[in-house]
């Protein structure tokens, strides 16, 4: 806590926390204001479309983040503010680009492929910048392997989770995220 | 590699592995600099891969997803609200939460604009929201101003109109009195815009800029409420 | 000559001096407009409505009653009325319904509930019980001792409410918003250019709203209050007479602290003013008052 002492406390320039402003603008948008959903938007697009980017590679990117954004506006009356605003956006993202049938379809075709296709993925020579290069791996990683590995190194989610998302066992979310990480390792910057 | 720990390094790394496995994982690793090695790259890569940074498409989705929507694209700070139709005809919109009372007009199919205001006797600047509960008595426009209303810009730029058709029936002091106010309340709208556009997650001055918006349409009612009330 | 004689004395009745009294039953309210001029409303305790009025060859005056309602209205004989003062005497108890354009509009030692409109005129009105609702577009609004549902409304001028007690809620665009010696349970005052002062008890469950856009807050609390107040700027400062701790840091332009054990709401705005916390009877309270003298 900080005490002032009485006399003239000049406020100065400061952030405010983003889940402030997210809850008010949730409430707004819920309400029909575009603006305030548009707020939001720009708030999140960033992380929104990087997921997307990372889940499905290529495919689509644009339309699917498009889609989640529409989706959310359609869905913006369950948000119940318990959770975060951008942590219940992320959780629609996923079911969005999880629900994407041919997806699905890709990923539990490369589980049954298993092994042999990560060991097809090939390195890379170093390039200057870093951060692209081991995005441009992660990118390459067969669909299922990198799914896991999105949900689980760069999103956080616990295997668990990514199991009951995906539909899989525990352990094969644990062996699929070991052997991208076995494939990644050789792409980052020694 | 064949060594039988090197599926399990994750584990390792992610802490999942069962404390016993633990302990004899940690003996293997004083004697094993293959997985020592790896394990080491397994962690960078964890690492790693929780600093990504997260990057913004190389187009504006928004117009599309606007679109989608049923919004229009508005310009910073106004706050587009669609109308929606109830059952058996009626009309009727929420109002966001911190914008209340900022629609005083809506749009009915064929194109007629209704002016919500309360009964002629009252000159009285009692706020909006109208409850569907509560619907307010509406007296139509005359057809030469009915223009199709959506949004704070729509109705501020309909009571303007009114006020612009009806000023004649003012008498000048009241018009400057008017005038002055609205133009004392813009001025205190652009200054909260410019506010909001360098700060917009600040919720102390977005709800002061909905609060002067609402000021503002507040007292276009009124003047457009004395208009009709000398005509 | 007889013609003229005859329009002469058609003349001076139409334009005789009105002194009505109606009968009125317990119940019954007042609705008085008069396009210009003034209404000045006083109390009796007879139950009936005298109704005093000066028309003119322009402007009669018509007094009829009709259900619930007692009517007074100045209306022009041909084209719009020109001013006519209106001295009306009602039963305290009676509910005034008081408009006007270019009226005045002053009430003494009302009981029930007043409303009054008006455009180019100021409002006075003393007493008031129940729901009292003032509004005044080109002119001062001032209230002293009423009690119930406040509001009062002005665009270009000040309004001023003291000796009042309710929940109250106080507006202007272009004046100040004076709150003396007010005992509000709920209380919402703004302005947008001018200063906004409150000086009345801070009730435990209270909320206590204050805001401005280009004008000063300040707002006195006994050392008693109970309160959490919440201080919200864009480029002004708060000032405080008493010692806070913050109890949020300082997000953004906003910060809150306590006062005593919470309990009491205020919010205190400003978007380019000072905003000030002060003991009762503090001089920043008086200069507030002051500088009125100056204008």
């Amino acid at each position: 806590m900080t005490s002032l002492a009485p006399g003239v406390a000049t406020l100065r320039q400061e952030q405010t926390g983003r889940a402030d402003a997210d809850a008010v603008d949730a409430t707004l948008a819920a309400s029909g204001d575009a603006s305030a959903f548009e707020r939001l938007y720009r708030a999140h697009v960033g992380r929104i479309h990087s997921l997307v980017r990372r889940m499905l590679s290529d495919q689509d990117v644009d339309d699917v983040a498009q889609d989640i954004f529409v989706r959310a506006w359609q869905k913006l009356g369950t948000f119940r503010g318990e959770a975060a605003f951008g942590t219940w956006l992320h959780r629609l993202a996923i079911n969005v680009i999880l629900g994407r049938r041919e997806t699905l379809g890709l990923r539990r075709q490369r589980y049954h492929e298993g092994d042999a296709v990560l060991e097809t993925v090939p390195a890379r020579k170093a390039q200057v910048e870093m951060t692209m290069d081991f995005e441009t791996a992660i990118e390459q990683l067969p669909d299922g392997a990198r799914q896991i590995f999105v949900l689980h190194d760069v999103e956080g989610y616990r295997h668990e989770e990514i199991a009951e998302m995906l539909g899989l066992a525990t352990g094969t979310s644990k062996s699929q995220l070991h052997r991208a990480r076995m494939t990644l390792r050789r792409h980052l910057e020694r | 590699m064949s060594d039988p720990w090197t599926d399990r390094l994750s584990e390792y790394v992610d802490d999942e592995m069962p404390p016993g496995d633990r302990q004899m994982f940690a003996l293997h690793l004083r004697h094993c600099a293959e997985c020592t090695a790896t394990l080491i790259e397994l962690k960078r890569v964890a690492v790693r891969a929780r600093a990504l940074t997260d990057r913004e498409p190389a187009a504006d989705l928004w117009p599309g997803i606007a679109a989608r929507i049923g919004a229009t694209t508005p310009s910073s700070g106004v706050p587009v609200i669609p109308v929606r139709r109830r059952a058996g005809g009626r009309w009727s919109f929420s109002i966001p939460e911190l914008a209340a009372a900022a629609i005083a007009l809506m749009a009915v199919s064929g194109g007629a604009v209704w002016l919500l205001r309360p009964a002629p006797a009252s000159l009285a600047t009692t706020p909006l929201p109208v409850a569907p509960s509560s619907p307010a008595t509406v007296t139509p426009v005359p057809a030469a101003s009915r223009p199709r209303t959506a949004g704070y810009d729509a109705a501020v730029s309909d009571l303007e109109q009114v006020l612009n058709e009806g000023r004649g029936r003012l008498d000048t002091a009241t018009v400057r009195v008017l005038e002055r106010n609205l133009a004392a309340i813009d001025s205190a709208i652009a200054e909260a815009q410019r506010a909001v556009a360098a700060d917009s997650a600040n919720m102390y001055l977005n709800s002061h800029l909905a609060a002067t918006k609402r000021r503002k349409l507040e007292l276009l009612r009124q003047a457009a409420s004395l208009v009709t009330a000398v005509s | 000559m007889l013609l003229t004689a005859a329009i002469a004395l058609s003349t001076l009745a139409l334009t005789t001096q009105i002194d009505t009294t109606v009968t009125v039953a317990r119940g019954q309210r007042l609705e008085a407009n008069a396009f210009g001029g003034e209404i000045h409303v006083t109390m009796w305790s007879r139950n009936a409505v005298r109704v005093q009025a000066d028309p003119t060859s322009r402007t009669q005056v018509v007094v009829s009653t009709s259900g619930s309602t007692v009517s007074v209205r100045t209306e022009g004989r041909r084209g719009p009325a020109s001013a006519v003062d209106l001295a009306i005497t009602v039963p305290a108890w009676m509910s005034l319904d008081l408009s006007g354009v270019y009226t005045d509009v002053k009430v003494e030692g009302a009981k029930g509930p007043v409303t009054v409109e008006t455009v180019q005129g100021e409002v006075s009105v003393t007493g008031g019980d129940g729901i009292v609702s003032l509004s005044s577009v080109q002119g001062s609004v001032d209230l002293r001792g009423a009690r119930g549902r406040i509001e009062v409304h002005s665009v270009n001028e000040d309004v001023t409410v003291s000796e009042t007690t309710g929940e109250i809620r106080a507006e202007t665009i272009n004046g100040e918003v004076k709150l003396a010696k007010v005992d509000a349970t709920a209380l919402d005052a703004s302005t947008v250019n001018g200063d906004v002062t409150y000086d009345g008890p801070i009730h435990d469950g209270g909320r206590y709203s204050l805001s401005s856009h280009n004008g000063d807050i300040t707002i006195a609390a006994a050392p008693t209050t109970n309160a959490v107040v919440s201080v919200s700027t864009f480029s002004g400062d708060f000032e405080s007479e008493f010692p806070v701790t913050l109890t949020n840091g300082r997000k953004g332009r906003r910060f809150d602290f306590t006062l005593g054990k919470g309990g009491a709401q205020i919010e205190l705005e400003s978007f380019q003013g000072t905003i000030r916390l002060v003991r009762p009877g503090s001089t920043a309270m008086k200069d507030d008052h002051d500088h009125d003298d100056d204008d």
